[in-house]
């Protein structure tokens, strides 16, 4: 018998594997079930819309915001809105701040929820992604009655927002909470502490805190660390600092942690939203802002706490009605690069599991 | 059962047990006031009008600025801005210390946003600086919050948003390269970070980034001609041919 032959072999996952969420490719070369090297490949969803936002006026921007980040588009949409306000210093009534603040969380918890369910999917779990999909679903239709769009919300303006909640919407957002909560107990249990679960996701990816801030990892992937940063508390916007609200973090950096954040991040943004609905005060949804929105001439910049990280806007102005140049700081895109770092060394049997759990959305990679 | 229970109980613990549901007391009781005070006098958007002497009532934020006033008459309103002063001497200071350890033309302008330092750098001390700011324990800057790069027509600049996690100070560094043959010193051997972000200026603004482990395309393919986010980029001249075989 000659000596046993062994070579590397390259696997290509992707771009159309059900588990990317997308369309993204990932080179794998593999020594036996071990993953020697990985090598993302991305851009395939690329539009431009850097460069198709130097063509466009403020509030045509908008909508190109709902389509970086599909499962958070009220998010994304605040992102602009939010720097634009911040360089020309605009008042925003507190009707419509109050608004955003709610849609933010729903679409918050609709993210997440969706993360949950499709993250259990890649690991080969078909019930909590039927199971999340209902909250999801009611929230989708919350949002359908309030600016009639499913996922593409288009919802925000610069000074406010579009339109004013339609009779008894907030009654449904107040109903939702309880609903809400009791759904969490219900995820928890059916997937938490399943066996099968948490031998798939414990101890595996593991993040350390000087790789997160190295990588500048944000969002839950930099809280699983144990590091407490959220934008919402640590740089207040919107009307976060006059809200009681948590901000979980995990110990181990961990899949698992990750998983679990989702989970106790929604508790959290229900509290929000439970108070906001009970103080939302009435009152105009669009502030005084000029026909024509002209940033004064300089550099913006202003980030938000996205559901997948730090989202931020950075607009260089000269002055006219479109931006000379802007940059869009997608979370996904900055946090996908420590793929290759926790690949490596890996059983191929973990890929899913690490990929989904850095929760990306290809549309914000790409942008 | 008890992995069940190890689950409830881990990422729990850096966490506050959860505050009685019901109302926030801190929203509810006081209502109006409370909602309009810290809009105006809080978080990252306030009084950037009285930034330099001349501008204050010309604006029409002049209405903004009274209600800044009457929610926090501690602070007087003083025509210069003191954010941007506080954040001007800060950046002079910064500039100090790195022109004592890398000399004084690392640093080729220091001036300051609404709240925080900018510093341009010397392209070719564009590392060096940043690896000193990153590494001093009087810095340590030690993460990028944003990387970005813009054309503007006579040179491409690049600007560089750090954030001190130690200190929670912010401050903005930039440094430029002409649009011919442009090229900088790459900052991924000192935050792993920005490595995609620069593979990204590198695809749609052209700078050559030295030093960079993989610097390949990486929104557009690599047969692609042109960098889409120049200003002189034209649509029409740069679409590859399918008998070039680029596409």
């Amino acid at each position: 018998m000659g000596a046993l032959r062994q070579e590397e072999m390259i696997l290509n996952v992707g771009p159309q594997h059900p588990s990317t969420h997308g369309v993204f490719r990932l080179v794998v070369t593999i020594d036996g079930e071990q993953i020697v090297e990985a090598d993302s490949v991305v851009g395939y969803l690329h539009r431009g819309t850097e460069k198709l936002a130097e063509d466009l006026q403020y509030t045509q921007i908008i909508p190109y915001t709902d389509r970086l980040d599909y499962l958070a588009s009220m998010i994304n949409n605040y992102a602009l809105v939010h720097t634009v306000e911040y360089a020309m210093d605009l008042e925003v009534p507190a009707r419509a701040e109050y608004l955003r603040l709610i849609v933010m969380e729903l679409n918050r918890i609709g993210s997440h929820l969706m993360f949950i369910g499709a993250y259990l999917l890649d690991l080969g779990a078909m019930s909590p992604f039927l199971y999340a999909f209902q909250e999801r679903e009611m929230i989708v239709q919350m949002f359908n009655e309030i600016c009639g769009a499913r996922l593409t919300y288009n919802y925000m303006r610069v000074g406010g927002v579009k339109w004013d909640a339609p009779p008894g919407w907030l009654d449904k957002v107040r109903d939702f909470v309880p609903h809400m909560r009791e759904r969490f107990k219900m995820l928890s249990d059916l997937v938490s502490g399943n066996e099968i679960f948490l031998n798939r996701v414990k101890g595996i990816g593991v993040i350390t805190q000087e790789e997160a801030l190295n990588y500048s990892l944000s969002g839950i992937n930099l809280r699983s660390t144990g590091f407490n940063f959220d934008l919402r508390k640590n740089r207040p916007y919107n009307l976060y600092d006059q809200f009681d609200f948590d901000i979980p973090v995990g110990s181990n950096g961990d899949c698992f942690d990750r998983y679990y954040l989702h989970l106790r991040e929604m508790e959290q943004s229900v509290r929000i939203v439970e108070q906001a609905v009970a103080s939302i005060p009435d009152g105009p949804v669009l502030g005084k802002v000029p026909k024509l929105i002209r940033v004064p001439a300089g550099e913006y910049y202003t980030s938000i706490e996205g559901a997948r990280g730090e989202l931020g806007v950075y607009i260089v102005s000269d002055g006219k009605d479109k931006p000379y140049r802007m940059k869009l700081r997608r979370p996904s895109f900055v946090n996908l690069q420590i793929l290759r770092k926790l690949l490596i060394g890996q059983s191929m049997s973990n890929l899913i599991a690490i990929l989904g759990a850095v929760d990306i959305v290809l549309g914000e990679v790409d942008a | 059962m008890e992995t069940q229970q190890d689950v409830v109980e881990t990422p729990a613990s850096g966490t506050a047990p959860s505050a009685p549901e019901g109302k926030a007391p801190a929203t509810n009781s006081a209502p109006p006031t409370a909602e309009r005070a810290p809009e105006s006098a809080a978080p990252a958007v306030p009084a950037p009008d009285t930034t330099p002497p001349p501008a204050p009532a010309a604006k029409p934020a002049a209405t903004a600025k009274p209600a800044a006033a009457a929610a926090k008459p501690a602070k007087p309103p003083a025509p210069p801005d003191p954010r941007v002063v506080a954040a001007t001497a800060t950046a002079e200071e910064i500039r100090a210390s790195i022109a004592a350890h890398l000399g004084a033309d690392a640093v080729e302008d220091a001036s300051a946003t609404k709240e925080i330092p900018i510093l341009r750098i010397a392209r070719e001390k564009w590392r060096q600086t940043v690896e000193f700011l990153k590494d001093r324990p009087e810095h340590a800057y030690n993460y990028v919050e944003l990387f970005a790069g813009t054309d503007y027509k006579d040179y491409i600049e690049v600007v560089v948003y750090l954030y001190s996690t130690e200190h929670g100070s912010y401050i903005h560094v930039k440094t430029r390269t002409p649009r011919e043959d442009a090229s900088l010193p790459s900052l991924t051997p000192v935050f792993a970070g920005v490595n995609w972000e620069e593979r990204e200026v590198y695809d749609l603004l052209g700078i050559h980034f030295e030093g960079h482990p993989d610097l390949r395309r990486i929104m557009m393919w690599e047969e692609w001609n042109g960098h889409p986010l120049r200003k002189d980029y034209s649509d029409f001249e740069n679409v590859p041919s399918r008998e070039g075989g680029q596409y």
